[in-house]
């Protein structure tokens, strides 16, 4: 872990390169103020700003990405941009999309969007009075998000065909298991289960990859935006279905499926009278089953990333430990005991 | 071990104690450290109790189910291999139930409040 003089040092880099990478798109009275680093997430640094102008001022978010890792998950911050451009296109709540950045900036990779005010932080979601009516709304919210995304012609991020997770889900995320040489008795059973009661072949559409409480950011009207489209890809619009259901992403509101926020059938409804595909209750069972194969892979690549001293951290060490929670939760579905 | 005192319980506690003390003290990301860390001593103090038994039990139960010795990691290489193969298909239940068993124990080693009542010890 950075101590605090190095992070300030990291900072003022940052943002001496970012005032110049302004300067050069926005001409030269351009200015950066109010910087603040908002996270240090698994994969991205994420940095807000105000891009000041002799015509105004701007709230804006630089992100640029961390991790480089031969078994990364995430497609490239390129091709996140161009998501972004696309579903923006579309209507979809996200933050719209400002510049990509170039090599001659000198800030790794990355792009620039839009600041949207709100809150991220799962638990005060869940518990702030001020978000009751978010809270009621977003199931419901939710399936109109999901309809119009999975609407999107998949020739229109026809790059993402390329994607590991586009071409086989599961496969994908077997490799990247045995990529950190663990053996896990409970995820290979999970696996198991999973080859023998693969869903039919459904209609392949553009879906997010990784929309969970957590990833959305909430006024207290409700749904402003939708984050990270760093594991969107090609595949089952089940899938979406099973990742905001995860227990994980309950926070606790166990009785709440929809990422602790409100029941299926509101989100179902939602969905469907918005013009989306019939709902199969089966696939998303085992998307979710799918879901904790995935969750327990993710957390080991923190773990990883601690014990290699990629990236120190003692949350990250923990992450290596919560795996028996995720195995635990994934064979209590299968069992029948979860939903 | 040592016989002197403290003993590595007493350790724990007293590491465990002063983490939860940092912890209710400050804020962000220093507090967010020190619970982990107070977690993390709280998994160790779990299996230095709970450890050796389970070792024993599953390596036990493993041995019957494939039908050789090894040591535990062998045997977990082992077990995981067969499933993913499919050669455990025919005695699915059995492996199913050892693969459960075992990550209940490692629950009730990394947090035992998160177990169902059906799970819980007593």
């Amino acid at each position: 872990m950075a101590g605090d003089s190095g992070q300030q040092a990291l900072l003022d880099d940052i943002v001496a390169k970012l005032e110049l990478a302004l300067k050069r798109r926005y001409g030269e009275a351009s200015r950066v103020e109010n910087t603040s680093i908002a996270t240090l997430g698994a994969s991205n640094r994420t940095l807000l700003f105000d891009l000041v102008e002799p015509s105004g001022r701007r709230r804006l978010v630089l992100r640029q990405e961390t991790l480089k890792s031969e078994v990364s998950p995430f497609i490239s911050p390129h091709d996140q941009f161009e998501i972004l451009k696309v579903v923006y296109r579309h209507g979809v709540l996200v933050p719209e999309p400002i510049f990509e950045l170039e090599p001659q900036d000198d800030l790794d990779v990355g792009y620039v969007m839009a600041c949207v005010e709100g809150e991220t932080l799962p638990k005060t979601l869940l518990n702030a009075p001020e978000f009751e009516v978010a809270r009621k709304n977003f199931a419901a919210q939710t399936g109109e998000i999901f309809a119009k995304l999975h609407a999107i012609d998949p020739a229109e991020v026809g790059f993402l065909e390329k994607v590991v997770d586009s071409v086989d889900p599961l496969a994908a995320q077997i490799s990247r298991y045995d990529a950190y040489c663990e053996y896990h008795p409970g995820l290979d059973v999970g696996i198991r289960w999973l080859e023998n009661n693969r869903p039919k072949d459904k209609p392949r559409v553009f879906v997010h990859g990784d929309y969970r409480n957590g990833n959305v950011i909430l006024s207290p009207d409700g749904i402003e935006a939708v984050l990270d489209w760093e594991c969107a890809h090609i595949g089952s619009a089940m899938e979406d279905f099973g990742w905001v259901c995860l227990r994980a992403w309950r926070f606790g509101n166990i009785d709440q499926p929809v990422g602790g926020f409100g029941p299926r059938d509101e989100f179902y409804r939602a969905y469907t009278s918005n013009g989306g595909q019939v709902i199969d209750e089966e696939d998303i069972r085992w998307w979710e089953i799918f879901g904790s194969l995935r969750w327990a892979v993710l957390n080991m690549m923190q773990a990883d990333g601690h014990l290699t001293g990629v990236r120190r951290s003692l949350p990250f060490a923990c992450c290596g430990r919560n795996t028996s929670m995720i195995e635990y939760d994934m064979l209590m579905t299968i069992k029948g005991h979860f939903s | 071990m040592s016989q002197d005192k403290p003993d590595i319980k007493e350790i724990l506690v007293t590491v465990k104690q002063l983490l939860e003390s940092i912890a209710s003290n400050s804020k962000g990301s220093e507090r967010y450290d020190a619970l982990c860390g107070a977690f993390l001593l709280s998994v160790v103090d779990r299996e230095l109790e709970l450890g050796e038994r389970q070792d024993e039990s599953q390596s036990g139960e493993l041995q019957h189910l494939l039908g050789r010795e090894g040591t535990l990691a062998d045997l977990y290489q082992q077990f995981c291999q067969q499933v993913r193969r499919g050669e455990m298909d025919e005695e699915w239940p059995a492996a199913f139930d050892f693969a459960f068993k075992q990550v209940i124990d490692k629950v009730s080693v990394t947090n035992p409040n998160y177990l169902a009542d059906m799970h819980r010890p007593g």
